[in-house]
Parts: C-alpha cells; sequence; structure tokens
C-alpha cells in the first residue's frame, strides 16, 4: 500500500498522457452526420505506481468509466496515450499487445451482468486462460481452482452457475476472472458499489490482501468517497472529463483546493451524528453541464461556490485553468486555489480529516 | 401518530414455501418526527413500508398480523377505496427509482396535477397552476415552463424532485421515503436531502426513512430501527446508535463503514451472508453470523425490549433503547468489534441442524 519512491529513470507502471476520448453525436438513419462530439475524456494524465491504489471520484457523467474502459483497451481513445511500463500500448488486437493487454485487467460494477449465466462459474474463470492458449486443459483446471481460493472461495464453487450464488460470491468470482492472468494493474469500475454494507467490508478487505500478496496496483474507480478514502495512496477528482485535483489521499482529504472537491467532500454523510449536527454543507445548485458543449474556460464555474464569493471572476469563464501545484504530488485546477477559505474548510470537511478516535 | 403494532408479512412463492418477510414489527412516529429503517437487501425494509401503504402484491403477499394506527384509524382494516383516499393525502410515498415512480408517456404537469385533482375538486387549469407552484417548491427552475416536458428531459435529481412534489402536493402528515437518493449522485443527494429535510420540518410532516446508509441516516433522523430478517433487532435515538450499539448485527454494521475520519483502521465484516428468505433458523436469524452467540441464540428469538443497563435517560416509552438479544454487546466491546470474556467462543449450531420456523 506504500507509494514507492519514483525515481527519475523508471519510467511509471502505467502512464495515461493527455488522453481524449470523444464519443460521436450522430443524426439521421440513412445518411449518418456527426452534430457533435461528447467530450467523455478530455486532455487527461494520470500516472499509476506498482502497488499503488489511484482513487478516481466524480460524479456520475464525469467520464470516470470511459477512463477505465479506455485504459484496459475496451475504448479506442481519440488522442493521446496509454503507456504501460513505458512503452505505449498499441493499436487493439495486435497480437504483441495482447500480452501486454492482459496484464490491465478489469473488475465490473454488476457481478451478475459481466458473467454470463449459462456458464459455470469455472469456466468464466477459466476464459481469459483459453483464449490466451495458456496451460493444458488440467492446468486450466488446476488454475481455476487455485484463483477460487485465492479469492476467498472454495473449489467446489467452480461447479455452480452465477445465480446459485450471493452477490459478494459473484463479485470474488469476477475478481478471479480478473487475477487469471496474473495481471499487474486491475481497474475496478464501482466494483463493491452494488454489495451490502456488510459484504462490502469482505469484498475491501479482500482486495487489500490481494495487492498485499501479489503486489498489484489498482485503479479504483467509485463514488463512496470514504470506500477511496480507505482504499487509496493517491486521489483523482474529475468533472466533466477533466482531472480537477489529484493528491494524496491525506492531503486532497484534509486539505481539498479545487471547489468542486471541497463541495464533494461536504455533500457525503458521514455516519456519525455528532459530525453531522455540527457540520455545514457546501449545496451545489443544479446538475453537472452537459459534456457535449461543457462550458468555456473553467467547467466548474457555472456552479462555483468560490467563485460566487470572491465576486465572479470573468477569469474563470474566459480561461482554462491550468494545474496548480499545492504542494509535492498535490495539484488543482483552478485559478483561486490558494484562496479556498480556511474556515469553509474546516466546516465542511474539517470534522472528518480528524485522527481516528 | 403512526403506531405500528405486530405487524407481519409473509408472501407465498409458491411450491409451499412461505417467507417470512417481516416478523412481528412494532413501532411509534410521532407527529414531525423522522424515524430511520436500516437493514440490508432483503431485510424487509420496503416490504414493511408498502404494508403501511397497503402496497403489497395481493397474489403473493399477506398481511398475517399486525395493526397499522394513522392517528385514530387501523390501515389493515380499511376497505381499498377508503385506502385510496387516504394515500397521498394522509401518508404518501417517494420511491427509490425516480424513472419507475413516473408515467413516461404522460407530461410532468399532468402528472403532478392528476394527483392533486384525484383528492380535490379543482379544475385542470387550477390543478395546473398548483402543480407549477409546487415545482418550484422543490426547486425546479422555471416551473411553468417544464410542465409540458416529459420524465425522460429530466435528470435523475430533478425526477426525483417531482416525486418529491408528487408526494408532498397535499401535504400529508406522514411521508415514507424509501431510499430516496440511492440512485442520484452525491452532490445531487444532498441537495435532495436538504429540500426533504427542509420541507418535511417546515410543514411538520413526520418521516419514515429507509435507507441502507448510515451517514444519511446520521444526517436525517432522530431515531433508528435496525431491520435484520423481518426483525426489528435494535431501536433508539440515533446518537445511541452510533454511540452505545448493543445488537451485535448494529456493531458490525458500523465496523463494516469505512470512514473518512478513522484511516487506516481495518474493516471487520460481518462473517457468512444474509440468510436465505426461507430458511430462517428457528432462534435468532443473525446467530449464524453472531460472534456473540449462545446455545439459546439457535433455540429463541429474543424479543424487542428495554436494553437492560444501558437505557436510555428518560423520554417516553418509544423513545428508548430497544433490543432484541440474549447477549448484547458490551460498551467495551464496540470498538474491537468481538466478544472480550477470555475464553468465550460464539455457540456452535444445534446438531439437528438449522431447523426451519414452522410456515404458518
Amino acid at each position: 500500500m506504500t507509494t514507492p519512491p519514483a525515481s527519475a529513470s523508471e519510467p511509471p507502471l502505467l502512464e495515461v498522457r493527455d488522453l481524449r476520448v470523444h464519443f460521436p453525436i450522430t443524426r439521421g438513419a440513412v445518411v449518418r452526420r456527426t452534430v457533435g462530439q461528447v467530450h467523455a475524456v478530455d486532455d487527461l494524465s494520470l500516472k499509476l505506481g506498482t502497488a499503488e491504489t489511484v482513487g478516481l471520484v466524480g460524479e456520475s457523467g464525469s467520464g470516470k468509466t470511459t477512463l477505465g474502459r479506455a485504459i484496459v483497451g475496451l475504448i479506442p481513445p481519440t488522442s493521446g496515450a496509454i503507456l504501460f511500463r513505458g512503452r505505449p500500448l498499441g493499436a487493439k488486437g495486435a497480437a504483441a499487445d495482447r500480452t501486454e493487454r492482459s496484464q490491465l485487467q478489469m473488475v465490473f460494477q454488476d457481478p451478475t451482468a459481466s458473467l454470463d449465466p449459462k456458464w459455470r462459474v469455472g469456466a468464466s474463470i477459466a476464459e481469459p486462460l483459453r483464449v490466451n492458449h495458456v496451460g493444458t486443459m488440467a492446468e486450466r483446471r488446476q488454475r481455476v481452482r487455485d484463483l477460487l481460493e485465492v479469492v476467498g472461495l472454495s473449489p467446489g464453487h467452480a461447479q455452480r452457475y452465477p445465480h446459485e450464488l450471493s452477490g459478494g460470491q459473484r463479485q470474488r468470482v469476477g475478481l478471479a476472472r480478473a487475477l487469471a492472468l496474473n495481471p499487474a494493474v486491475i481497474v475496478a469500475d464501482e466494483a463493491v458499489s452494488a454489495l451490502d454494507v456488510s459484504i462490502r467490508a469482505q469484498v475491501i478487505n479482500l482486495l487489500q490482501r490481494l495487492q498485499n500478496e501479489l503486489n498489484l496496483s489498482y485503479l479504483f474507480i467509485a463514488h463512496d468517497l470514504a470506500v477511496v478514502r480507505h482504499l487509496s495512496d493517491r486521489v483523482a477528482v474529475m468533472y466533466l472529463g477533466q482531472i480537477v485535483e489529484q493528491a494524496a489521499a491525506a492531503d486532497l482529504y484534509s486539505d481539498p483546493r479545487h471547489p468542486y472537491t471541497v463541495s464533494l467532500l461536504s455533500a457525503v454523510p458521514v455516519p456519525d451524528p455528532t459530525v453531522e449536527a455540527r457540520r455545514q454543507r457546501i449545496v451545489l445548485s443544479g446538475d453537472p453541464p452537459n459534456p457535449a458543449s461543457p462550458p468555456t474556460g473553467c467547467r466548474f464555474h457555472t456552479r462555483c461556490w468560490l467563485r460566487k464569493q470572491l465576486g465572479n471572476p470573468e477569469q474563470c469563464a474566459a480561461e482554462e485553468p491550468k494545474h496548480q501545484q499545492i504542494s509535492a504530488g498535490h495539484t488543482a485546477a483552478c485559478h483561486y486555489a490558494h484562496e479556498v477559505p480556511g474556515n469553509v474548510k474546516l466546516s465542511t470537511v474539517g470534522p472528518t480529516a480528524e485522527p481516528a478516535s | 401518530m403512526l403506531r405500528v403494532r405486530d405487524l407481519s408479512v409473509r408472501f407465498d412463492s409458491g411450491r409451499n414455501v412461505v417467507v417470512h418477510a417481516v416478523n412481528g414489527v412494532s413501532f411509534d412516529l410521532e407527529a414531525g418526527g423522522a424515524l430511520g429503517l436500516v437493514g440490508e437487501s432483503g431485510s424487509g425494509k420496503s416490504v414493511t413500508s408498502l404494508a403501511i401503504l397497503r402496497l403489497l402484491p395481493p397474489a403473493t403477499a399477506r398481511i398475517a398480523t399486525g395493526e397499522v394506527w394513522l392517528a385514530d384509524r387501523d390501515l389493515i382494516q380499511l376497505s381499498d377505496r377508503e385506502m385510496r383516499r387516504l394515500r397521498g393525502k394522509e401518508i404518501s410515498l417517494v420511491p427509490q427509482d425516480p424513472m419507475s415512480g413516473l408515467n413516461p408517456v404522460l407530461t410532468i404537469g399532468e402528472q403532478v396535477a392528476e394527483t392533486i385533482r384525484a383528492h380535490e375538486d379543482m379544475r385542470w387549469r387550477e390543478a395546473r397552476n398548483r402543480a407549477a407552484e409546487l415545482l418550484g417548491t422543490v426547486g425546479i427552475p422555471r416551473p411553468h415552463d417544464q410542465l409540458k416536458r416529459y420524465p425522460h428531459q429530466f435528470s435523475g435529481g430533478m425526477r426525483q424532485r417531482v416525486l418529491i412534489a408528487i408526494a408532498l402536493a397535499l401535504r400529508p402528515t406522514l411521508l415514507i421515503a424509501d431510499e430516496p437518493t440511492t440512485a442520484l449522485d452525491v452532490t445531487v443527494q444532498a441537495q435532495v436531502l436538504e429540500l426533504l429535510h427542509e420541507l418535511t420540518v417546515e410543514r411538520g410532516t413526520a418521516i419514515l426513512l429507509i435507507s441502507h446508509d448510515l451517514g444519511i441516516m446520521a444526517r436525517m433522523t432522530q431515531r433508528i430501527m435496525v431491520m435484520y430478517a423481518g426483525h426489528i433487532v435494535e431501536a433508539a435515538p440515533t446518537p445511541e446508535i452510533f454511540a452505545r450499539p448493543g445488537h451485535p448485527y448494529t456493531v458490525g454494521l458500523l465496523r463494516s463503514i469505512p470512514r473518512v475520519a478513522g484511516v487506516g483502521r481495518p474493516l471487520t465484516p460481518i462473517a457468512g451472508s444474509p440468510p436465505v428468505p426461507d430458511q430462517v433458523p428457528r432462534g435468532c436469524p443473525f446467530a449464524p453470523r453472531c460472534a456473540w452467540a449462545l446455545d439459546v441464540c439457535w433455540q429463541e428469538m429474543p424479543p424487542l425490549a428495554p436494553a437492560d443497563g444501558i437505557s436510555f435517560s428518560g423520554g417516553p416509552r418509544s423513545g428508548g433503547h430497544l433490543l432484541a438479544c440474549h447477549n448484547p454487546v458490551a460498551a467495551d466491546e464496540v470498538e474491537g468489534g468481538r466478544p472480550l470474556q477470555p475464553g468465550f467462543r460464539a455457540a456452535p449450531p444445534p446438531e439437528e441442524g438449522l431447523v426451519a420456523r414452522e410456515t404458518t
């Protein structure tokens, strides 16, 4: 769980560089023409180290899932590069690319939808091995048994069908399948969100154990900020296709600098009535804007409370903010990142940043 | 104001299997109060709320026992017609899924006005004006322009606001909100919770809030009931539940949630999985997962009674700390989430195995 020191000579395990994923909006049934672009991911850069967990948070439509899917190669990027161990991942389907891609695996939100209901669990777990021609049939069968044990199921579960398992067990199967090819990186897209509280804790603990045992790196996509804090070394906050703030988890939660991060943190209900009674909340007005036509300048300026407090400076609507360095490893894309008032942070986020009792 | 007594709901799921969805649930909700019902999926939370509203599917579900008193009427005894007149006007529901709660082929204006007109003698135009006013109250911008739009033209948060507008249209005295924000983003969730809070406080509407999210409960409620396998296993004022939980399941829930404050503190999940509804053991349904289980737990379901030693001082009978447990968690065991008595081991299941409760 500790971040290895990034030496200058060694490239990060995974690097996303200026990635853009745009989806065309088309009209017309016979003659299709493109009438616009949804900017799902726009000029996004991100690094992930060995055995590191980076949490990715943001509202629905912010592009979290698109980014995750682009990284594992399920969606072709419009431009930009995804580098694995310093080498760019090439076109989808190329044979040499396939071994490299197998190092990047994904766990999905809904384990019911991501497992074939007509296949036995063992067949689902063995599928990536079969597709990549790994081992003989007997070896694959043994591997499935081992994998089931690794994720805390019994080898007997290989013979079951998905509907015979509980939600937590199905998510364990999804994990076993993702682990089949010994990946280095797992993109977990809301992997624990659909689970009940008591089961979710089991799967969270399992993710941590697997990371320690197998040296895995996680890109952990979730909307639950407390779960993200619990699992992540670093956290990136996305808004309308861009990362607006990025920092070590402890820094981000105790000293948020982007007004959007502050309002996100203040919106999360804290399971402690004494804290809830003391806390003030910054309630954002309105819904996130349409990603097909993002606002000019800073994309957040239409909902920004800080801009209002500062008397609506023109700069926010006119100029796109660059990432400003706050401290080592902590950047925020806001013109006024240094102006987030300390008392606002304290009254909204403050109590949540207290050390554990 | 709302008094539920010994409410039990059974589902006939064919082949002589009877599911005990809700078992002997009793509680009070004062006028203007905010009561939370917490539990995991399948615990019977939603079934309880549907039973109160008498909206259970008639073909498979039946209310086996119980009384539901709203002011001076037992809702269980009312005719369908009387119940229809009461729903919306005195009790209303904010459902979980804002998409299925609205009719996709009717405009928003029609749906809000329809609710008003079903109960009050009013012309369409007048009802539409009232509808626009209501949409304004729930924070929908330019309400008059929105009346002609359809649900799919609204975002999830906006749809949920429309449903709140419909639920509050006739100023009911009781609002049941079943996971009202589960489908929403956290920033939108904050808006909707704020709105629910303001409107209910302003109008003195009592609210029964159903959720699995303990954070929302901490923010919104005065009192919390914890439900497991159709039983209320613990009920107490909200601060009390968080500070001095007594039931091993409540402790397990609290130990299972990561907190932004307790960084690095490992989670202690509850072992095992929730019971399959048609195979509930004879005794306490939580016994198979419980680290505090005694032999008696496998045989006998303890009644929900005032918690000894940790009872909340003062308050009315309904305001105390109630617990259904043979071996409650001691105050010093809460933090560690396991029994501290030296040499204590949870009682194993009885030799005759898990005997399913006789179906009635």
